[in-house]
C-alpha cells in the first residue's frame, strides 16, 4: 500500500470528505444492525401477549424511519466516498496531464502513445476503483461484520452465536481462496485473448501474404485454435467461479440451519425467546456480503496498488529539459552560431551530427540539403532546444541557448516541422495556435501569405471548420500550408522549415516559397529540403551527409564543386524531365 | 460498399431485428438453454422452499406449544401425534377442517406449564388454582389437578411436569430436526444444480461466441482486398475481440438470467398469495412505486450512462492527440493552453460521473427505502393480523422473507440495461461487418486449372482503385511461358498494381486479364492464387518458426522445406540458427536481416512450384554477401517459369527478357536493356535516375 503515498497531498486534502464518508456509512451498518432487534422485540411482545395495535403502528413507523435513514446515509456515503474518489480520479488524472506536458522529447521517443494511454486509462481506472468501491468495501465488511458478530455475542445468546458463525470463516477463506486462484486463471484468461488479438491483428495485417499465398484456410484453422484455447480458458475459469458463488451461498444456508436446528431447540425449551431467534437470522443475513467482499476487497486493492505503481513510475521520471541559469531576458536577436557540435540521441548510439560548425548570420537563409537520416531535424531539434545540447555549442545571439528560457527561444522561433500535427480545433485556432490573442485579421493574412486562404474559404465553415475525424479532412499539402500560417503569425525573428514542402507540387511550393519571400527576407531562416528547387535560392546551402557538413556555399558554388549537391541536381533535373512528359 | 460506423454510438437497449440475429446463433444450442431455464424453474423452486419450511418449523414446532391438540385414542389418530399418558394428541394445524373431538392446549404461565381443555388466546387475567375439587372425570388426563380460570370462563387441566413437558418439546425438536435436514438436502441440491446451470450456461455462451468468431474471421477472409484498404487494422481487431466479449456478456448474463428473475417474482408472488393473500395483496400495494420509479431512473441512468461514455471518450482522444502532438506543444509554449483545454474536459468528464452518481445514488436507495416501506406495511398490516390469530407468526416471518427475495432482481435492473446497451450497439457493428460482400468469388468458375503453362495477358486493361483516378490506363501486354520480364517505371507509375492485377487482389473496370487465355475472372480466385506466388517488396513474416514461415501450409513436409531453402541459398545462414529450421521469428522478424528476410520469401515463393512468379524487388541497400546470394538464387528461381519482376537492379533488368516501361498508368516503351538504352527515350532517363549510380555493380550503358 506504500504506493499510495505519491498521493498524500490528495488524501490530506480530502481527508475530511473521507471522514464524513466513512462516518455516513457506518451510520447506515448500524442502522441495519438496528433492525434485527425491532423485528425480535415485535415477535418478543406477541409471544408475551403484549403486542397492541398502537406499539405494532409505533414499530412499523420505526421499520420506515430505519428506511428513511438507511436512504439518507446511503445516498450520503456513496455522494461523499464515492464522490471523493472520482475527484480523486480527477486530480490524478490532472497530475498525470501536468507531468506529461513537463517531459521532454527524450521521454516520447522511449515511450509509446498506447502506453501511456492505458496509463491514463485503465491505471487511474484501478486506482479510483480501489479508493473508491475499495474503501467502502473494506469499512463495510470489517465494521459490519465485527459489529455484528459483537451484538450477537453480548446481547444474544452466546453458544449459538458460536454455533452459527461456524460457516462464516470457511466462507471467508473460500472467498479469499478462490478469488486468488480466480485472479491467476483471469490472467490465463486474458494472455489467451491477447493472444488471439495478436493473431488476428497479424491476420489483417498480412492479408495479401494470406490472400496470395492462399492462406486462410491455415490461417482459419490457426485461428480457430486460438479461439478454441481462449475458450476453454474461460471454461476453466468458469468451473472456479460458477463453483464458488453457489457454495458460499451453500455455506450461508448452512448458517441459517444451524440456527433453526439449533436455535429452534433452545426456542422449544425455553432458553431463547422467538424474538431473539429471529433476529439471529436477520444477523446472519447482514453477515454474508461482509464475507463474501473479503477475496473482493483484497483483489480490488492489489490491482489499485499495482497500478498506483505503474504510474509513479512514470510520476517519477523527472523533465530533462528545464530552464536553469537561465538570463532574464525576452527576446532573442542576432546570429546562431554553432560550435563544434556532435550530439547523439543516448549515450552509445552513434552520433546524430559530428563536428558542425556553422554560423547563420541574423537575416540571412540557409539552406540545408540532405537525404534521410543526414542529421537535418536532429539540427532543428537542438536549435528549438528540444534536447540538451553541451554548453556553449549553440549560441543565439551570444547567448548560450541553455541560459535562454524555453517559453522565449521557442517564441522567436517560427517552425514548420515535417510531420504537420494540426490538432482537433477548428482552422482558425490551429493556426492562432502559438499566439496568445491574435485577431481575425492577422489569422487571415498568415493563411494568405501560407496560400491556404482561398482553400479554406471553400470548406463549408470556412475558418470555423473543425479539423479532424469529425471534421474537414484536410490533404497532406493542406496540412502543410496550415502548420506554415502557424509559424508565421508569430511573427518570429527565426524561421525554420524543415522539409515541409514535400506534399506539394513544384507550382504549389514555388508559390508558397514567392509568397513567404517577404517574410524570410526579415527573418533569420533555416530551410531543409530534400528538392534543390526549395533552397537554391538560400543565402548559403549547406549539404549535410551522415552527420557532417559536406559541402556548404552558394548554389553556384555548390554546383561549380561538383560534388553530391550537383549530383543531387542532375538528378532532380531528369525527375522532372520524367514527370513533365505525357 | 461503405464501412463506416461511429465507434461511439450506443445504441438501443432493444432492438427486435438484432436480437432476432442475436438468437438465431443460440438455435442450434437450444436443447442446452432449454436445460439451463428448467434448471432455473427448479433452482427458484428450491429457493423459494426455504423460507416456506423455515416457516412450518416455526408454525407448528418451534412456536407449536400452544397450538391447540385434538384428542384421539392410541392408534385412531389421523396423522402422526404426540403420544401422552396413553393417548393421543395431534394439534389442530397438523388436520385440515373442524373435527369433533375434545381439544387441549399447552399453556406457560409464570414458568409452570398447564395442558388445560378447551384454548385460551388472551392469557391476561388468567389465575391459576390447584387441585380445587376437580374430578378426574373433568379431563382425560392424569396428575396434578388444576382449574386455570380466564375471563370468566373456567378450564380444568393439570399442571405439567418436567418430563411430561420433555414429551412434548422432543416431539417439536425431532420433527425441527427434520426439517433441518430436509433444508440440507434442498441447499446441497441446489448447489449442485446451481452449479451445473451455471456451468452449462457458461459452456453455451462460450460455444455461440466461439462459433460468432470463427464466422466472423472466416467471412473477413474471404473480403476483399480493398477492404482492408479502407479499414484501419485496429477497428477490425476491435470487432473480432472486444465486440464479442459484450455479446458474451450479454447471452451469459442477461438473456438466460431475466428468465431466473421473472421466476423469482413470479413465484415470489404465488408463494404469497398462497400463504396469505390478503397480506400478499396489501404488500403488492409499493410495487407500483417500484415500477414507475425504475422507469423513471431508467431513461436518466441510461442518458448519465452515456454522457459518462462520451466524455470518456473525449479524454481519450485529447490525452492521445496531445501525447502524439507534444513536440509541437512545447514548440508552441502552449503547455498552458492545452493544460486549460484538457482541465475542461477532464472536469467535464468529472461532472458528468458526479450526474451519473447522483442518479444512482438516488435510485438504488430509493428502491432500497420502497423495500423498507413494504417491509413496513408488512408488520403493521401483518402484525395486526397475528394479533387478531387471523395469521400465524411463521407466515409474517415467511413474508419478510419473500419481500427482500422479490426486491433483488429489481435493484439489479440498471446493470442489465448498461449491458443491454452495449451489446445491441456491439452487435450492430458486428452484423456490419459481416454484411460486407465477400470476395467476387466462384460464380463463374469453369476452368479446374491444374496445370497452367503460364501465359499472360493483359488486353486493354484499365483499372482505377477509386473512381476515376485512373492508375492503369488501357495497359496491353503479353508475357510467354517461361519468360522473365521486367517493369520499370518512376514511383506511382502503376508497377505494383499490375502485379495485385494478375493473383486478382482487385477487379479491372475495363479490358480482360488473361491466363493461359482463360479470362482471370472465369477461374476460381483461390485456384488461380495457388499457381501464382509473390515476392512482396516487404517481406512479411508470421509469428512462428522459420520453417513455418517457409513452408505456410501444414502438409508440406520439412524434407521439402530444406530443399526450397538449399535451393535459395538459405540453408546455409539457417543452419547458423541455434535452433535451425526451428528458430522462432522474433517480433515479425526484426531480427533478421533485409537479405536473409528476402531469401526466406524466395524459399516461402517456390516452395508450391508455381508456374507464375511475381517478384517486387527489394530496394534498401543489402550487404554485398548476402546480395551475390540473393543474385544467385533468383537467377535460379526464375528458371522455366513466367517471372514477372519490379525490377530495381541493374543485374535484374539486364537478364530480362523483355522490359516494360510504365510511365503515368500506361506502357511506354518496352524491349531489352540494350536496345531501349539505344532508343534514348524515356529508359534511358530512368536508367540515369534509378540505376546510374548503383556502383556496387558494374555497369556499361
Amino acid at each position: 500500500m506504500r504506493e499510495f503515498l505519491t498521493l498524500k497531498d490528495l488524501f490530506i486534502k480530502y481527508r475530511w470528505r473521507y471522514a464524513v464518508g466513512i462516518f455516513w456509512l457506518i451510520c447506515v451498518d448500524s442502522v441495519q444492525i438496528i433492525l434485527p432487534r425491532f423485528l425480535g422485540y415485535i415477535t418478543d411482545s406477541f409471544q408475551s401477549g403484549g403486542l397492541t395495535e398502537r406499539s405494532l403502528l409505533i414499530n412499523a413507523f420505526y421499520v420506515l424511519l430505519t428506511g428513511i435513514l438507511i436512504f439518507v446515509f446511503r445516498y450520503l456515503w456513496r455522494m461523499y466516498i464515492i464522490g471523493t474518489a472520482r475527484r480523486f480520479e480527477y486530480s490524478l488524472r490532472d497530475k498525470y496531464y501536468k507531468h506529461l506536458l513537463e517531459l521532454s522529447s527524450n521521454f516520447y521517443n522511449t515511450h509509446k502513445t498506447g502506453d501511456l494511454m492505458a496509463h491514463a486509462t485503465n491505471d487511474i481506472n484501478a486506482v479510483t476503483m480501489a479508493l473508491g468501491q475499495g474503501v467502502v468495501m473494506l469499512t463495510d465488511s470489517l465494521f459490519l461484520s465485527i459489529v455484528t458478530v459483537a451484538v450477537m455475542f453480548i446481547y444474544l445468546n452466546k453458544t449459538l452465536t458460536l454455533m452459527s458463525l461456524i460457516p462464516l470463516p470457511a466462507m471467508a477463506v473460500t472467498a479469499s481462496i478462490f478469488s486468488r486462484k480466480i485472479h491467476h486463471r483471469y490472467k490465463l484468461v486474458q494472455d489467451s485473448f491477447s493472444n488471439m488479438s495478436d493473431i488476428v491483428q497479424e491476420n489483417i495485417s498480412g492479408m495479401r501474404i494470406i490472400k496470395s499465398f492462399v492462406q486462410e484456410d491455415n490461417e482459419i484453422f490457426k485461428f480457430i485454435e486460438a479461439n478454441k484455447d481462449y475458450m476453454n480458458k474461460n471454461m476453466s475459469m468458469v468451473r472456479l467461479w460458477g463453483f464458488m458463488a453457489p457454495f458460499i451461498q451453500t455455506l450461508s444456508g448452512l448458517g441459517f440451519i444451524i440456527i433453526l436446528w439449533y436455535g429452534g431447540t433452545l426456542v422449544i425449551n425455553g432458553l431463547l425467546s422467538l424474538g431473539d431467534f429471529v433476529s439471529f437470522n436477520m444477523y446472519l443475513g447482514l453477515l454474508i456480503w461482509p464475507m463474501m467482499a473479503i477475496g473482493w476487497v483484497i483483489n480490488i486493492m492489489q490491482r489499485g496498488a499495482a497500478s498506483m505503481q505503474r504510474l509513479n513510475e512514470i510520476f517519477h521520471i523527472k523533465p530533462d529539459i528545464y530552464d536553469r541559469k537561465v538570463i532574464d531576458m525576452d527576446m532573442i536577436d542576432g546570429d546562431i552560431e554553432i560550435r563544434d557540435l556532435t550530439f547523439s540521441y543516448r549515450p552509445g548510439l552513434d552520433p546524430a551530427l559530428k563536428n558542425i560548425d556553422l554560423t547563420i548570420k541574423k537575416g540571412e537563409t540557409l539552406g540545408i540539403i540532405g537525404k534521410t537520416g543526414s542529421g537535418k531535424t536532429s539540427l532543428c531539434n537542438l536549435l528549438l532546444h528540444m534536447y540538451n545540447v553541451p554548453d556553449n555549442t549553440i549560441t543565439i545571439g551570444g547567448v548560450d541557448i541553455n541560459r535562454i528560457l524555453l517559453a522565449v527561444l521557442r517564441k522567436n522561433i517560427g517552425f514548420v516541422p515535417q510531420e504537420n500535427v494540426l490538432f482537433s480545433m477548428s482552422i482558425k485556432d490551429n493556426i492562432a495556435f502559438g499566439v496568445e490573442d491574435c485577431s481575425d485579421e492577422d489569422i487571415i493574412e498568415a493563411a494568405r501569405i501560407a496560400h491556404i486562404h482561398e482553400e479554406i474559404l471553400e470548406f463549408p465553415d470556412g475558418y470555423n471548420a473543425m479539423v479532424g475525424e469529425r471534421g474537414v479532412t484536410l490533404s497532406g499539402g493542406q496540412r502543410q500550408r496550415v502548420s506554415i500560417a502557424r509559424a508565421i503569425i508569430k511573427k518570429p525573428g527565426y524561421l525554420i522549415f524543415d522539409d515541409c514542402l514535400s506534399a506539394v507540387d513544384t507550382q504549389t511550393e514555388y508559390d508558397v516559397l514567392t509568397s513567404l519571400k517577404d517574410i524570410i527576407k526579415d527573418c533569420t531562416t533555416i530551410i531543409i529540403s530534400q528538392r534543390i528547387s526549395t533552397v537554391q535560392n538560400a543565402d548559403r546551402i549547406m549539404v549535410l551527409d551522415n552527420g557532417m557538413i559536406a559541402e556548404y556555399g552558394t548554389h553556384e558554388e555548390l554546383m561549380k564543386l561538383g560534388g553530391l549537391y550537383y549530383s543531387t541536381y542532375q538528378k532532380q533535373q531528369l525527375e522532372k524531365q520524367l514527370n513533365e512528359m505525357d | 460498399m461503405e464501412y463506416n460506423i461511429d465507434e461511439e454510438k450506443i445504441g438501443k437497449v432493444y432492438d427486435p431485428k438484432l436480437m432476432g440475429r442475436l438468437l438465431g446463433y443460440v438455435k442450434p444450442y437450444r436443447a442446452y438453454i432449454l436445460t439451463c431455464i428448467l434448471l432455473l424453474l427448479i433452482i427458484t423452486f428450491l429457493d423459494l422452499a426455504t423460507p416456506y419450511f423455515t416457516k412450518v418449523a416455526i408454525d407448528n414446532y418451534i412456536n407449536g406449544l400452544n397450538t391447540p391438540m385434538y384428542l384421539f385414542k392410541e392408534g385412531e389418530s389421523p396423522v402422526e401425534g404426540i403420544g401422552f399418558q396413553g393417548k393421543v394428541l395431534v394439534r389442530t394445524n397438523q388436520i385440515h377442517g373442524k373435527l369433533d373431538k375434545p381439544v387441549y392446549q399447552i399453556i406457560g404461565l409464570n414458568g409452570e406449564y398447564y395442558l388445560i381443555k378447551g384454548t385460551l388466546q388472551n392469557y391476561e387475567g388468567t389465575s391459576v388454582s390447584d387441585d380445587m375439587g376437580i374430578t378426574p372425570a373433568l379431563t382425560d388426563f392424569s396428575g396434578r389437578y388444576v382449574l386455570i380460570r380466564s375471563g370468566g370462563a373456567e378450564y380444568p387441566g393439570i399442571r405439567l411436569s418436567d418430563e411430561d413437558l420433555r414429551v412434548f418439546r422432543n416431539y417439536d425438536i425431532r420433527h425441527v430436526f427434520m426439517i433441518s435436514i430436509l433444508l440440507l438436502i434442498i441447499i446441497l441440491l441446489s448447489f449442485l444444480l446451481n452449479y451445473i446451470q451455471v456451468y452449462l450456461l457458461q459452456y453455451t455462451g462460450q460455444r455461440i461466441i466461439f462459433n460468432m468468431r470463427k464466422e466472423l474471421f472466416t467471412h473477413i477472409q474471404n473480403l476483399p482486398i480493398s477492404f482492408f484498404d479502407r479499414n484501419p487494422v485496429g477497428r477490425i481487431v476491435t470487432r473480432v475481440t472486444n465486440d464479442m466479449e459484450t455479446l458474451n456478456e450479454m447471452y451469459t448474463s442477461v438473456l438466460v438470467n431475466l428468465f431466473k428473475d421473472v421466476f423469482i417474482f413470479i413465484g415470489c408472488i404465488a408463494v404469497m398469495l398462497s400463504l396469505d393473500a390478503r397480506l400478499a395483496l396489501i404488500s403488492f400495494a409499493v410495487l407500483p412505486l417500484v415500477f414507475a420509479s425504475t422507469f423513471i431512473f431508467r431513461n436518466k441512468v441510461r442518458s448519465a450512462y452515456r454522457e459518462v461514455r462520451l466524455r470518456l471518450a473525449r479524454i481519450n482522444a485529447t490525452l492521445q492527440e496531445d501525447i502524439s502532438g507534444m513536440k509541437i506543444i512545447h514548440i508552441f509554449n502552449r503547455q498552458k493552453r492545452q493544460y486549460e483545454n484538457f482541465n475542461n474536459i477532464n472536469l467535464d468528464y468529472y461532472r458528468a460521473n458526479m450526474r451519473q452518481l447522483t442518479i444512482f445514488s438516488i435510485f438504488r436507495p430509493t428502491i432500497d427505502l420502497l423495500y423498507y416501506l413494504t417491509l413496513s406495511i408488512v408488520i403493521w398490516y401483518g402484525g395486526g393480523n397475528l394479533i387478531q390469530g387471523s395469521i400465524q407468526f411463521g407466515v409474517l416471518y415467511a413474508f419478510i422473507n419473500y419481500i427482500s427475495t422479490l426486491f433483488q432482481p429489481i435493484s439489479d435492473m440498471a446493470e442489465k440495461f448498461d449491458i443491454m446497451q452495449s451489446s445491441m450497439a456491439s452487435s450492430e457493428r458486428i452484423f456490419m461487418l459481416l454484411d460486407q460482400p465477400e470476395e467476387p468469388g466462384d460464380v463463374h468458375t469453369v476452368k479446374a486449372l491444374d496445370r497452367i503453362s503460364g501465359k499472360i495477358e493483359f488486353k486493354n486493361v484499365w483499372f482505377a482503385y477509386n473512381g476515376e483516378n485512373w492508375v492503369l490506363k488501357d495497359v496491353s501486354f503479353t508475357v510467354n511461358p517461361g519468360e522473365t520480364v521486367a517493369f520499370v517505371g518512376h514511383t506511382g507509375a502503376g508497377k505494383s498494381s499490375i502485379m495485385s492485377l494478375i493473383d486478382r487482389l482487385y477487379d479491372i473496370q475495363r479490358g480482360e486479364i488473361l491466363i493461359d487465355g482463360v479470362n482471370i475472372k472465369n477461374i476460381n480466385t483461390k485456384m488461380l492464387r495457388r499457381h501464382i506466388s509473390i515476392v512482396p517488396q516487404d517481406v512479411f513474416l508470421f509469428t512462428g518458426n522459420i520453417k513455418e514461415n517457409i513452408r505456410l501450409n501444414k502438409d508440406v513436409d520439412e524434407e521439402k522445406v530444406k530443399r526450397a531453402a538449399r535451393y535459395v541459398n538459405l540453408d546455409g545462414f539457417i543452419q547458423k540458427l541455434p535452433r535451425g529450421y526451428d528458430e522462432p521469428v522474433m517480433e515479425r522478424g526484426s531480427t533478421l536481416s533485409q537479405g536473409q528476410r528476402q531469401l526466406i520469401s524466395f524459399a516461402r515463393a517456390i516452395i508450391t512450384d508455381p508456374e507464375i512468379l511475381i517478384l517486387d524487388e527489394a530496394t534498401s541497400n543489402i550487404d554485398t554477401e548476402t546480395e551475390a546470394l540473393i543474385q544467385d538464387a533468383l537467377r535460379k528461381i526464375t528458371q522455366d517459369r513466367t517471372t514477372i519482376i519490379v525490377a530495381h537492379r541493374l543485374s535484374t533488368i539486364q537478364h530480362a527478357d523483355k522490359i516494360f516501361v510504365l510511365h503515368k498508368g500506361k506502357i511506354r516503351e518496352s524491349g531489352k536493356h540494350q536496345e531501349l538504352l539505344k532508343k534514348g527515350g524515356l529508359y534511358y532517363r530512368l536508367y540515369l535516375l534509378q540505376y546510374s549510380d548503383r556502383n556496387n555493380e558494374a555497369v556499361s550503358p
